[in-house]
């Protein structure tokens, strides 16, 4: 199985180079997969992919910090052989963007090593990443998705199927697909996660359980000071209800709603402070461990419109950024957090400046319908360049594409065969 | 969550009518699209005008008149930039902004360029008086009578909307209005089904909303009211609360094409052997309904007039996988009632519905025209004809724009793949699909064109009475 990676890369821009950048950015963002400088429609491991710039600014604590450049995508397999492709692909054109960045290879050291080795140093890993299917990769999503089309047409062709038995109606499909050179790849069944596979994953599941198991009585000797601290910040943190810029929201909406997916990615900063700190890295550990092992198929506790996300730290865990790829509108999307998952948000995001006041941690926060939505608003970034392999398959699509796939190969029951011709 | 059992009292007599009823016996309705010329002028017409508008209190038995605003209209009568500002950001923007184009499915033919009015090659709209009668001859006197108080006040009609009575009945010939939210303090809620009332800050500004939340509404410093017309906020800030009593008011002239409607559905059911029988229930797969009101989950093959009026039946509960009515039918889609997740037929799924309900207040426009008549070319001067779609809410993007884009434009919607809405919907540029859940297979009808488009529209809002005496009082100076 080909398990995805989510590359992250931040490059300090170098000033006053910020507005070189943006239209560069502007040009790839016109058509980002058959663009000029990086044309990502050539990159066959890349689901989604985006270049998004954060502008310099002044930390809370005075330190001034340049403006970044930060690259993400969601690959198939590890995130070197994708940096190596990206490089190899694009070679001499990545100058043209990350040439406006602090270090970058110039001159005779602008080689292919000194633009890879550029690369992978600027790589910062997620604090955690979603995944609606692990191992699911862009190749089985794509052909998954014409194969079902092509079904779906032969269909069509048939008329009336009414009289048909349901197994007649599957030979009849299965006859299809196999005939069809194209298609035939489909009768083979889908092989399974091997068993390196299945030992990695325990082995990945287990650490997390024992560890918590040891450590819980001095867990339970702390929790009353942490959450008495807890208490104290939640009542006394500012939540001010600020309504974002209108120009701000026509320009995040601008880039919203084209295709079936949008993306969305927001930055913020933490709240000053150990105790916030600690609670949004314990969080997100948690919860990168949660959605590996839980939420791992499909399925985010009810939503099941996003198809990538993650959560990455910057400047020493200062501020937090995260991107996600999802289906439908901002506004669902929105509401699904507040409607299906505030718990979850709220213990990550009110470690965040401005968040909407919560209570225990993971009650209320989010609830405040508008001053949750003001605040998404308010932290969110134009995504310059945004590109979506399969722009008009949602997760939905891709999750029954692939079970249409499995039920072609092997016996079914006659209540298998009627529920499997329910996908079409 | 479940809301409060505590009812809402609302204050009915500061409520403009339209938000309480449709006023179903004032069969004749006009509506007015106004443009002011001359400020001071129109707030003295609206000083007058006040005593007249129709609240909720009231059922009105011959005639009633309601008044609403869009942003431009309340920036002409005077109302400051940072008053209008804390209304909603898609009110102030307006319908007709590029990036809610693509949220409505208002391009291609339905593109704002190409509307009769609101769009941007023709006049601007101020403000829509909505006016209702009894009978035509009432109707005919209370708008001569309006119309002159009108045009003494500088105050021009844009355009007149004339209405068609077609007795509940909409152009396709399907029964329409039948699902409206109960909402609390408004309708009877005695025998609601469980689940289905709606908290009235849903609907009308200043009280809590199904998050038990005011939704934002402009609140102004005491010092902007010094004559104390307007009400306090209800969310204790100690400012004056011009949205109170007020709500979002969507217009749209969205016109249908009954014939290519029939036309196309002959088509499809001639080639499956079928005739009129077959064309009404391919017609009723797509709406969800049959022609009579009945739902298709109660009524699964034929029509059955005497469950016309039965509205208390669940989409998951009852037809989970859409065998009886198909998951992308127009009604289903456009309140799914127990079919959202996370749990589809529980409360908590019934709750996230709740959310995104629309009062609907719509009328008919253009001559009728039966099935039949409908299989024959268009003449060459075929008038247009369809439905003026008016709806109420406070939350512009969580209701009516919500229900438009995630629900039934979506061609994604409830796991399809390019089915938007068989009856309004736009089309993908791929091709738009209908897919009828069957055994042993479902039953798909391909290459659907458009059969609603858009030709005008705006975002109006109803302000609460005191409101509109407040905006009769600003001061332009």
């Amino acid at each position: 199985m080909t398990e995805q990676s989510a590359v992250t890369l931040v490059a300090d821009v170098i000033p006053g180079r910020e507005q070189a950048l943006a239209q560069v950015l502007a040009e790839l963002g016109r058509d980002p997969a058959r663009n000029e400088v990086v044309p990502f429609g050539a990159l066959h491991d890349v689901h989604y992919a985006r270049l998004v710039t954060v502008e310099p600014t002044v930390l809370p604590n005075g330190r001034p910090v340049l403006g970044k450049l930060v690259y993400m995508a969601d690959v198939d397999g590890p995130a070197d052989r994708h940096l190596v492709r990206l490089v190899s692909l694009a070679g001499a054109r990545l100058d043209r963007v990350f040439g406006h960045c602090v270090d970058y290879p110039v001159g005779r050291r602008a080689t292919q090593p000194g633009r890879l080795a550029f690369l992978r140093a600027r790589q910062v890993p997620a604090a955690a990443t979603y995944v609606n299917t692990t191992g699911r990769t862009v190749h089985e999503i794509r052909r998954e998705a014409r194969l079902r089309d092509a079904i779906e047409e032969f269909l069509d062709r048939g008329g009336d199927w009414s009289r048909a038995r349901p197994a007649e109606v599957r030979e009849a499909i299965r006859r299809f697909v196999a005939g069809d050179r194209s298609l035939s790849w489909a009768t083979a069944p889908r092989k399974s996660p091997g068993v390196v596979a299945r030992v990695r994953a325990a082995l990945d599941l287990v650490p997390l359980p024992l560890a918590l198991l040891a450590v819980f009585p001095l867990v339970l000797l702390v929790l009353p000071f942490y959450l008495a601290l807890l208490r104290r910040a939640e009542l006394t943190d500012a939540a001010p209800i600020v309504r974002p810029d209108p120009r701000r929201v026509d320009a995040l909406a601008a880039l919203e709603d084209r295709v079936a997916q949008n993306q969305f990615t927001a930055i913020g900063y933490l709240k000053p402070g150990l105790l916030r700190q600690v609670t949004a890295r314990t969080i997100l550990y948690l919860a990168n461990w949660g959605v590996r092992h839980i939420f791992n198929h499909a399925d985010l506790t009810g939503v099941k419109t996003i198809h990538f996300a993650r959560w990455v730290f910057l400047d020493g865990g200062r501020r937090l950024i995260f991107g996600s790829n999802y289906d439908g509108s901002l506004e669902a999307y929105m509401d699904d957090f507040i409607d299906k998952v505030s718990w979850g948000l709220n213990a990550v995001f009110s470690n965040g400046v401005g968040y909407p006041r919560t209570n225990w941690l993971v009650l209320d926060g989010a609830k405040d319908e508008l001053a949750f939505k003001y605040f998404i608003r308010n932290h969110q970034l134009p995504t310059q360049v945004w590109y979506a392999a399969y722009d008009d398959v949602t997760a939905l699509n891709a999750e029954n594409n692939a079970r249409i796939r499995d039920g072609l190969a092997g016996d079914l029951d006659e209540a298998a065969t009627t529920a499997w011709l329910r996908r079409l | 969550m479940a809301a409060p059992a505590v009812t809402a009292r609302l204050e009915l007599g500061d409520i403009q009518g339209l938000v309480a009823r449709g006023y179903a016996d004032l069969v004749a309705a006009r509506y007015l699209l106004l443009a002011v010329d001359d400020p001071t002028a129109c707030r003295r017409w609206l000083a007058s005008l006040v005593d007249r508008l129709t609240d909720a209190a009231t059922r009105p038995d011959r005639t009633a008149l309601n008044l609403a605003f869009t942003s431009a209209g309340l920036a002409t009568i005077g109302l400051p930039e940072g008053a209008l500002a804390q209304f909603s950001h898609e009110f102030v923007t307006g319908m007709t902004d590029a990036n809610r184009q693509r949220i409505l499915g208002d391009t291609e033919e339905s593109a704002p360029e190409r509307w009769s009015w609101g769009g941007p090659g023709t006049p601007a709209v101020h403000a829509v008086l909505m006016l209702f009668a009894v009978d035509d001859a009432a109707l005919s006197a209370l708008c001569a009578v309006e119309e002159a108080a009108l045009a003494a006040a500088g105050v021009s009609v844009v355009r007149r909307l004339d209405t068609t009575n077609l007795d509940g009945v909409e152009h396709f010939g399907f029964r329409d209005g039948i699902s409206q939210p109960i909402v609390e303090g408004l309708s009877k809620t005695g025998s609601a089904p469980p689940g289905t009332v709606v908290r009235a800050g849903e609907f009308v500004l200043g009280y809590p909303n199904e998050y038990g939340l005011l939704t934002d509404r402009p609140l102004l410093e005491p010092a902007a009211d010094p004559g104390g017309l307007l009400p306090r906020d209800a969310g204790g800030s100690g400012q004056r609360d011009l949205g109170r009593n007020g709500s979002y008011l969507v217009f749209r002239q969205l016109a249908q094409d009954v014939r290519g409607f029939w036309q196309f559905l002959d088509g499809v059911a001639q080639r499956s052997g079928g005739g009129a029988q077959a064309r009404t229930a391919l017609a009723a797969k797509m709406v969800g309904r049959w022609p009579s009101g009945a739902s298709l989950v109660l009524a699964p093959e034929a029509d059955d007039p005497a469950l016309a009026e039965r509205n208390d039946f669940a989409y998951h509960a009852e037809d989970e996988l859409g065998y009886a009515c198909p998951l992308g039918a127009h009604v289903r889609r456009a309140n799914p009632r127990d079919s959202l997740d996370p749990s589809p037929g529980t409360e908590k799924s019934l709750a996230i519905n709740r959310r995104h309900r629309i009062l609907r207040r719509g009328r008919e426009y253009g001559p009728a025209l039966p099935q039949e008549q409908a299989l024959e070319p268009a003449p060459p001067d075929d008038p247009e004809r369809g439905i003026y779609f008016i709806c109420l809410n406070a939350n512009l993007a969580r209701q009516f724009e919500f229900v438009q884009h995630t629900w039934v434009n979506n061609h994604k919607f409830a796991g399809l793949y390019d089915d938007a809405d068989p009856l309004v919907g736009p089309r993908c540029p791929h091709g738009a699909t209908f897919t009828m859940p069957a055994h042993p297979v479902r039953r798909r009808i391909t290459g659907l064109p458009r059969f609603v488009t858009t030709r005008g529209g705006a975002y109006f809002f109803l302000p609460g009475i005191r409101a509109v005496r407040y905006l009769a009082s600003l001061d332009a100076g």
